[in-house]
């Protein structure tokens, strides 16, 4: 029973931790190639989709007939929040910059935003993908502002 | 397809409710709406409960609810299109209806959010999107989400922090004007645009609160409404649309294509258009999500919306009243009730009995604008006066 201020309450003795474990083996590849500091998706063979996320089957045709091709890593800053309040999961990290970044082929993909320029954004910016390596070694991938 | 109407509301006090669990919460709405609909146990056919859930212990609670309200061997269900889910239960009772397999049902919408604590409760809602690409590595907020919008619109458009603000100042007031708010008290301009910046250029006075509460609607047929109820509310049409879970598949981010690809199915099926309303609620889970609504329903062009709000015309005496109960902004969003939450709204609007927020009754129409998620489930319900 807590016995602070407010109507009387049932704490829970009973905790929840919930981890997932991520099936990814049909897209590996991509986080494959983040490893080596590529980035590669899936391209429908059939009908020509590229998509990102990567995904084994074709959103548009619904073939499953794909091959993986090179993202490029130019971007264009299509908009951003600094993120201040963080939940649970996130509380270790300082505050961080979140971006949606337009790439060449017209894929866009959300990201944190490192670099000199992070507090001076702004929309149109150019954006550059880099692979990064988590302390504990899982890969991920920031945006780097130009110098 | 029957018509249906809306002959029944209840709505509990929404804000921080620890003394009551989600069976005692949930029947505060369904017992009231019962009562004002003049229906018992007996005549209720199909119960649909709304709840996004995970906020609370019940892994189950449509059943849990009903155990406690004394319904038995009913058809029922939970339904989830996250913030969206109060509509989504509305729209699952009025199938029942329209199509003729029930003459009475009762769609509730719950949310339970404060027995976890604030970061959880952040947590749970940062992950309604697509987990692996958004918030594994990112931590997404949903205030993050918005934010998103807001810069967008803010740099397509030139709307402003303070004209965001002006949302929220509306919101507290008439909220104070609602004795169900949570917030009932009034801010200021000053105050909103010194809170705490959650998710720049997002404040806390941008954001909704976390939020426990209830809300229910009884349902009817044309035949049975008529025969219980002088002032039924209809149910002209609703529109249902949904887009990507992963943001960054959206094609721009000035607007939600949800809301507007759902406003176009919900104006056709009504035969009514932006300009035949008397009062909208619509979804303004943040003051940004308010603004790009008046456009996105066609209250106003593109990128106009921060004129509709320096102009009052969203207020009562405007042109077309917005949340004039407080909105989620300040009534609060318990997120699965708050679909019915405006359901009950908008039909005491349309039956004259809104009090002090009355606003004047020239078409007889109401719209309730719903949004699950970030734009990722859309639910335009018209309701009217007339059948
Ligand atoms: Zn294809």
């Amino acid at each position: 029973m807590k016995l602070d201020s407010g109507p009387p309450t049932l704490q829970s003795r009973r905790t929840l931790s919930l981890r997932f474990n991520l099936p990814i083996s049909k897209t590996h590849q991509f986080w494959d190639g983040l490893r080596e500091g590529k980035f590669v998706t899936t391209r429908c063979t059939d009908c020509g989709e590229v998509s990102f996320p990567p995904q084994a089957d074709c959103p548009r045709c619904m073939g499953s007939n794909v091959e993986w091709v090179d993202m490029g890593t130019d971007a264009e800053l299509v908009t951003f929040t600094y993120v201040l309040v963080t939940p649970t999961s996130f509380v270790q990290n300082d505050p961080y910059v979140v971006a949606i970044g337009r790439l060449g082929q017209g894929l866009k993909i959300l990201a944190w935003v490192e670099g000199s320029q992070v507090e001076r954004l702004k929309v149109g910016d150019k954006l550059r993908l880099e692979a990064r390596s988590s302390s504990d070694g899982a890969p991920y991938y920031v945006f780097v502002t130009a110098p | 397809m029957r018509k249906v109407a809306i002959v029944g509301i209840g709505h509990s006090r929404f804000g921080r409710r620890a003394e009551v669990d989600i069976a005692e919460l949930a029947f505060e709405s369904i017992k009231a709406a019962m009562e004002d609909a003049g229906v018992e146990k007996r005549d209720v056919e199909n119960v649909t409960l709304g709840s996004a859930g995970g906020w609370y212990e019940e892994s189950l609670p449509a059943v849990v609810v009903n155990e406690y309200a004394g319904f038995h061997n009913l058809p029922t269900m939970r339904v989830e299109a996250a913030c969206a889910s109060g509509s989504a239960a509305v729209r699952s009772a009025y199938l029942s209806i329209a199509s003729g397999e029930s003459e009475v049902a009762l769609a509730v919408g719950l949310e339970k959010m404060t027995e976890v604590d604030t970061l959880t409760s952040v947590e749970l809602m940062g992950r309604a999107g697509s987990y692996l690409w958004e918030f594994e590595n990112y931590g997404m907020t949903f205030p993050a989400y918005y934010a998103l919008y807001a810069v967008a619109h803010m740099d397509r458009f030139g709307t402003t922090q303070e004209d965001l603000a002006r949302i929220a100042i509306k919101a507290h007031h008439y909220a104070s004007l609602n004795p169900l708010a949570q917030f009932q008290k009034e801010i200021t301009l000053e105050k909103a645009m010194n809170s705490q910046m959650v998710s720049w250029p997002l404040k806390l006075y941008d954001a909704c609160p976390i939020t426990d509460g209830s809300a229910a609607v009884v349902l009817a047929s044309e035949e049975t409404a008529k025969k219980l109820s002088d002032t039924p509310v209809w149910i002209k049409g609703m529109g249902v649309s949904s887009d990507s879970a992963n943001l960054s598949k959206r094609d721009d981010y000035v607007g939600l294509g949800a809301t507007v690809d759902a406003a176009r199915k919900a104006y056709a099926i009504s035969r009514t258009s932006p300009q035949d309303f008397d009062v909208a609620t619509c979804h303004d889970c943040f003051t940004i999500a308010e603004l790009m609504a008046y456009e996105d329903l066609g209250f106003c062009a593109k990128g106009e919306g921060k004129n509709m709000i320096r102009e009052g015309q969203t207020e009562i005496g405007g042109k077309i009243p917005v949340n004039v109960d407080g909105g989620l902004k300040a009534k609060g969003h318990p997120v699965g009730a708050t679909g019915v939450s405006m359901m009950v709204e908008v039909s005491k609007q349309l039956r004259g009995e809104a009090g002090p927020r009355q606003v004047p009754l020239k078409k007889g129409n109401g719209l309730v604008h719903n949004v699950g998620g970030t734009g990722h489930y859309c639910y335009v319900t018209v309701l009217s006066r007339s059948a």
